[in-house]
């Protein structure tokens, strides 16, 4: 039995090369990222249309209550002064977990493409840089990398460096090893249950052997842990070092 | 169709996931924080005035019972000399009453005892003919003779001034 584990599918590619970027592609993880986006959007709508201010709906009380929570994570970890953050720091949130989770009703999360984590750690390495620069000057920022002695620079950098790496691929990781046991599960279950029906004699056995009975149910308990648990554990985590970095950041 | 490489970066989609996660956030902006805020704002607003309509109201109360108090006290004091007042003209009336009536009891007393001398005239004067007419009965008899009118008269004042003396 042949496993084949490969990156998102490519829908269409734009047949124009530009220079270091090459070609436009419609891949797998763009639309069920707009997929996500359209979820994300919808439920915000849904949630933020005709609020009232008394006798509020159980649909009202849970938009204020997610609010509130966006607002508790953000000023409560990064101070008063970053509460121009919480949009951000929920749509990247948001946007992590509505991503892992997708994969529950069998599409590929746009967060098993490293280009995705790659994308949003970028976004948060520049906000830190950002701050850094903006809390101690561009001469304090650079003199950063000489402390407490000259000869870290190269470390210091490399540090540096290191954060949106780590940030992107541990998130990536988690994901991708969620995507990749469960396809091995699938695969080990089906080869299983054919191995195990065959048993039975006769003409019975040759047609339930085909029907890969253990794929049902058993993938489900164990993605609470490679979808549910890790999937929300990784949009916190990430949410929460995009916060703490910045706010370490602002504190010079 | 092709596939992507398992791990790697699509300089494209990394841009557009840079793009996606700004226009996400400028949904969920638009659509959930700022309705939501916009509304906690007002309500918040709508409690702020409630609690200064509480405090005006509680102001007025105090006000108001402060001046419920003052003519409390003002009808209290009033109730007081209105009471002292009756208490004081009850007391003169009765001293009145119990002047006027020892007056009276005097005068009646004296009425009593000018009436009892009276009737004690009377009775004094009525004896002092019967003793007169059994006195000149009793002469007579003694000396069984008619007595002259003339010595009678002065028998009987003699007599009676006898009997007043004696009395």
């Amino acid at each position: 039995m042949d496993i084949n584990i490969t990156g998102g599918r490519i829908f269409y590619e734009i047949p124009i090369d530009f220079p270091l970027l090459g070609r436009f592609q419609i891949t797998e993880t763009l639309v069920v990222s707009w997929i996500v986006m359209l979820l994300i959007t919808g439920l915000c709508i849904w949630l933020g249309h005709d609020l009232k201010e008394e006798n509020i709906s159980k649909r009202q009380a849970l938009a204020e209550m997610l609010v509130e929570m966006a607002e508790k994570f953000v000023v409560g970890n990064m101070g008063e002064a970053f509460r121009y953050m919480i949009p951000f720091v929920a749509a990247l949130f948001t946007t992590s977990v509505v991503s892992n989770l997708i994969s529950l009703i069998g599409l590929r999360s746009p967060t098993a493409d490293l280009s995705t984590e790659a994308a949003w750690a970028v976004v948060v390495f520049t906000m830190i840089t950002a701050q850094k620069i903006k809390t101690s000057g561009f001469g304090g920022y650079l003199k950063g990398f000489t402390t407490p002695i000259p000869i870290m620079t190269p470390f210091n950098i490399l540090s540096e460096l290191a954060t949106p790496i780590s940030m992107a691929c541990r998130h990536f990781g988690n994901i991708l090893s969620g995507v990749v046991i469960n396809t091995l599960i699938y695969a080990a279950l089906a080869v299983a249950s054919s191995a195990l029906l065959g048993l039975l004699p006769g003409a019975l056995g040759g047609v339930l052997s085909r029907i890969p009975i253990l794929d049902v149910g058993i993938p489900a308990v164990l993605s609470v842990y490679f979808d549910w648990f890790s999937g929300v554990m990784q949009a916190f985590i990430f949410s929460m070092l995009t916060v703490m970095y910045i706010a370490n950041a602002a504190e010079g | 169709m092709g596939v992507q490489e398992l791990v790697g970066i699509v300089p494209w989609t990394f841009i557009a996931q840079i793009l996606n996660l700004f226009i996400q956030m400028y949904l969920i902006k638009r659509f959930l924080f700022k309705p939501v805020n916009a509304m906690l704002e007002k309500r918040k607003a709508a409690a702020d005035a409630q609690i200064q309509d509480a405090a005006k109201a509680k102001e007025e109360a105090l006000a108001l019972k402060s001046e419920y108090e003052q003519s409390m006290q003002e009808a209290r004091s009033k109730a007081n000399e209105i009471v002292n007042n009756a208490q004081r003209t009850a007391a003169l009336k009765s001293e009145e009453m119990l002047k006027e009536a020892s007056q009276q009891a005097v005068a009646i007393k004296a009425k009593a005892e000018s009436d009892i001398e009276q009737e004690k005239r009377k009775a004094i004067n009525e004896v002092k003919n019967e003793i007169g007419g059994m006195a000149v009965e009793i002469a007579g008899k003694v000396i069984e003779r008619e007595v002259s009118e003339e010595d009678h008269a002065k028998l009987i004042d003699q007599f009676i001034a006898n009997v007043g003396e004696a009395s």
